[in-house]
């Protein structure tokens, strides 16, 4: 649930409650006070009743009002004359034919020396009408107020907000690879201004660290260069001379060798280093069929010896503007991988639609993870000499130049490269 | 010939020294830029292997300078750094080759007696190691007078062999230098081997001695002491 949708309920329930039990509250109150009023009003026709009782005369010269009527009724002696009582009645109306709620008073009162019992009755619908209006006016006024207040929290939210889900977009593309400003929008409201300060200290921090570890690790690997070399050349000589036992010989070769994959696998890692840190020449449209066809005159003993028929179908004019040098790399590396896994008299279709490139071999049918494949030092547990980095400069260089890379598996593998237009 | 070798990192320069001393090269070695220099004022020489990060200085100002003296001799640069702009760089102002390291003592000293056919003969020469005679400019190859059939492969192959004579050679070397840095090696050791075969037997087969001996779980040794 969003923040602002448990505000706007929170706010909705309480204001409803608060509303709801005070109209009603009101609604008994303005009743009460009405009903006073009227009381007091009756109190006071009384009086003039008894006034005029007592001085002009008959009751049937009272004055007549519509709202009004006055009731007279005659009490013999052993009648016992009823309390002085206020009540709430309804009496039927001929004109209007409904029941129309009315408010007595009835007292006795002295009349030609013979006890009467008066009533007065007040029509309510007046003052009925008068509450029920203020009423209507009143709830009108509260929910427009409501309203009013939740849309303009609303509006001062969503744009506070805004800053933030901005901020939260941001995160969510944070690549510490990216070397892109990371920069992320100011606010006015404080507790947003304080997090956009600490995101932005932190990923400061993170891309300090990130580039010091990336120079670190380059440094070591061009400081092993050197101390490599010496191994190497010294086992070397050792390998010439004549006077060393079988047993040592063997130590020799084996250091030696271990030595040298070191060496390749350093390499390796340097030109991932290099790649990550956009150190290599300038792009320029590359013609990718030339490339691919040199790949494979270059791997050509590699070929043969699996007797591997290729096919590339690429159109001749096709280019994608990058580093020569990069999509050597990265073609090799992709050929290489489609000769050694595929079987003898297997077969490498390259084919092209658009600015799509599949590069399908005939490899036994086995299950591959794209999601590893593409991961360093991933290794196929058949082919254990390969250093398992050729798929992950592969996907390097992709991701440096905003290439999709792609695994399938259908009859045959298929690797595809969606280069950017 | 002679040899100055400008490499600030004294083993290695000791294990280039000793190859190559046993080639019957001529060699000197200097630790650093001013020491180069003044090496190059004093004396002549017929090649270098220059370090390109040196304490003082430069290797490529080194050989700016020795272009710009215009000294003719040949240049190979050894560097840690295997970067496209640096080898361009390199071979731009005039480095004969540009090796990384590590790299293998056999591989420079392929690259060495190359140099050395240039400058000496100016490219009119022939090699001749006893019944084998090449005439590297035309990368054709006789035995007894007889012209051997050969692939490029194992052309440079036998060229690589007749180089490091009497040597033992890695396989690894001899992968690096025919197939350069982008094959794996454990892939290029079965094509040595078929190339290697096919090279044998076309020189067997015209009634050369079999230099190419077998070094069980290194490599190869062509041995000029057989036959």
């Amino acid at each position: 649930m969003k923040l602002l949708t448990k505000t706007t309920l929170n706010f909705l329930s309480v204001t409803l409650f608060i509303f709801l039990f005070g109209i009603v509250a009101f609604y008994f109150l303005l009743r009460e006070q009405v009903d006073q009023n009227i009381n007091f009003e009756l109190e006071k026709r009384k009086q003039s009743i008894l006034t005029e009782l007592n001085a002009v005369g008959p009751a049937t010269n009272l004055p007549p009002n519509p709202n009004e009527r006055v009731v007279i009724h005659m009490l013999t002696d052993d009648e016992k004359s009823p309390d002085i009582v206020y009540a709430d009645t309804l009496i039927f109306d001929h004109a209007q034919k409904k029941y129309i709620p009315f408010r007595k008073l009835g007292f006795t009162a002295t009349y030609n020396k013979q006890k009467a019992y008066i009533q007065i009755f007040k029509s309510l619908e007046e003052s009925d009408l008068l509450i029920i209006r203020i009423f209507l006016i009143l709830t009108l006024l509260v929910i427009v107020l409501i309203l009013s207040l939740l849309l303009m929290n609303r509006i001062t939210l969503k744009q506070s907000w805004k800053i933030f889900y901005d901020t939260i977009k941001k995160i969510g593309h944070y690549d510490v690879n990216n070397h892109e400003q990371f920069v992320l929008q100011s606010s006015d409201i404080k507790e947003f201004e304080d997090l956009n300060r600490v995101i932005q200290t932190m990923t400061n921090r993170i891309n300090a660290d990130y580039i010091n570890l990336k120079e670190y690790t380059e440094n070591a690997s061009h400081e092993i260069q050197n101390p490599l070399a010496i191994i190497n050349s010294k086992l070397e000589l050792l390998l010439q001379s004549s006077d060393l036992g079988e047993h040592n010989y063997k130590a020799v070769v084996d250091a030696y060798e271990a030595s040298n994959r070191l060496s390749r696998l350093n390499k390796t890692l340097i030109l991932l280093a290099k790649i990550e840190n956009r150190q290599f020449p300038e792009s320029r449209d590359v013609n990718l069929k030339e490339i691919i066809n040199n790949q494979f005159e270059l791997l050509e003993d590699l070929l043969d010896s699996k007797k591997i028929r290729i096919e590339n179908n690429i159109q001749t004019n096709f280019t994608v503007n990058m580093s020569p040098y990069l999509a050597e790399i990265l073609f090799m590396n992709l050929i290489k991988n489609a000769i050694r896994h595929n079987i003898k008299s297997g077969q490498i279709i390259i084919q092209q639609s658009e600015n799509t490139i599949k590069i399908s071999n005939t490899g036994p049918e086995s299950n591959l993870s794209s999601e590893d494949l593409f991961k360093r030092f991933h290794k196929s547990s058949e082919s254990s000499e390969s250093l398992g980095l050729g798929l992950s400069i592969v996907n390097k260089i992709c991701e440096v130049y905003q290439f999709e890379i792609g695994y399938n598996y259908e009859q045959m593998h298929n690797f595809t490269i969606k280069f950017k237009q | 010939m002679k040899i100055l070798i400008i490499e600030d990192e004294k083993p290695l320069s000791d294990s280039i020294v000793e190859y190559l001393t046993t080639e019957g090269h001529l060699c000197e070695a200097v630790y650093n830029y001013e020491g180069a220099i003044e090496k190059i004022e004093l004396y002549e020489y017929d090649c270098a292997i220059v370090d390109i990060n040196l304490p003082d200085g430069s290797g490529l100002e080194i050989i700016k300078k020795i272009k710009a003296d215009l000294i003719s001799l040949g240049i190979i640069i050894i560097s840690g750094r295997n970067s496209l702009e640096n080898r361009i760089e390199g071979l731009e102002i005039g480095a004969d080759h540009y090796l990384t390291k590590p790299f293998h003592l056999a591989e420079l000293n392929a690259h060495l007696k190359s140099i050395n056919r240039r400058i000496n003969f100016s490219g009119h020469n022939e090699i001749i190691v006893n019944e084998i005679k090449v005439l590297p400019e035309e990368h054709r190859a006789f035995v007894k007078e007889t012209e051997l059939k050969l692939t490029k492969k194992e052309y440079d192959l036998l060229l690589f062999f007749i180089s490091n004579k009497n040597r033992v050679i890695t396989k690894i070397s001899l992968a690096e230098y025919l197939w350069g840095d982008f094959m794996d090696t454990a892939d290029s050791f079965d094509f040595i081997y078929t190339h290697i075969k096919n090279l044998r037997k076309k020189l067997l087969n015209l009634g050369c001695a079999d230099y190419i001996q077998t070094v069980y779980g290194v490599g190869y040794k062509f041995d000029l002491t057989i036959g």
